[in-house]
């Protein structure tokens, strides 16, 4: 699979919400205003590019040749949470703006599970480096997409005449299904 | 051997990890952050800080009115 396929794959064609239900927990609950979207969208793609090539390199650098794959699990949950701790430290002592942007969303990113699935899904498959690299900036610019999406529709109901019973997070998952239907169409495109 | 390789990477993994934990809390928020109000109204996750202030933030609004 070339590159730029594996980028469209990960983003539009395997989505990792409409087409793996994977990160619904942000994508219904940082998706009500646009602003917070695209915070929550840039801090994911940070974090899992760099969560997943961490994680490859703990995987081919250290479990392979000590023959302990079966470790996998346990040392990127681990390896994830304390990338997240380390960013969100960091951002605190240096930059005060960044971490007003972004800051609020990183407790999330530890519990989001895209994060792990990505660093899984690159060993699972055998990606090469470049393959992780172009993989972990394609799935998770999919999610931003998608929560950029979501998020305007969402703004947009504010504004209307909704049902009382279907208020809130009802309509809000409905959305989801009919968009997750309408991206399911591309699915024989790579 | 491949066991004690094995419990050396986690306790070292649990170890980072606790320390950055530590860390964190113990580093202040930089200033103009501390009164950041969260926007996450459906995400279920009982131990957020987030969701606590979210929570929180809600009493205060439901008891004002």
């Amino acid at each position: 699979m070339n590159l730029f396929t594996l980028f469209i794959s990960g983003m539009l064609i395997n989505n990792i919400i409409l087409s793996k239900f994977i990160g619904m927990c942000p994508f219904m609950g940082v998706s009500t205003k646009m602003e917070s979207a695209v915070g929550m969208g840039l801090a994911v793609i940070f974090v899992v590019f760099c969560a997943s090539v961490l994680s490859w390199g703990l995987y081919y650098g250290v479990l392979v040749p000590l023959e302990l794959e079966y470790m996998k699990l346990i040392t990127f949950i681990l390896l994830i949470a304390a990338f997240v701790q380390f960013v969100e430290l960091f951002i605190k002592k240096n930059s005060p703006s960044l971490y007003k942007q972004l800051g609020i969303y990183l407790p999330l990113i530890t519990t989001n599970c895209a994060v792990l699935y990505v660093a899984l899904d690159n060993i699972t498959q055998k990606y090469s480096l470049i393959e992780t690299i172009v993989n972990s900036i394609g799935v998770p610019a999919g999610f931003m997409l998608m929560l950029c999406i979501f998020s305007t529709i969402r703004e947009r109901l504010r504004g209307n005449d909704v049902p009382k019973a279907f208020e809130g997070n009802p309509i809000a998952f409905i959305i989801a299904a009919i968009m997750a239907i309408a991206f399911s169409s591309l699915s024989g495109l790579v | 051997m491949q066991a004690f390789f094995a419990i050396l990477i986690a306790a070292v993994l649990v170890g980072l990890n606790a320390f950055l934990y530590i860390r964190n809390r113990q580093t202040p928020v930089p200033e103009g952050c501390e009164d950041i109000k969260p926007d996450c109204a459906a995400c279920g996750i009982g131990d957020c800080a987030l969701r606590k202030k979210f929570m929180e933030m809600k009493e205060e609004e439901n008891g004002n009115r």
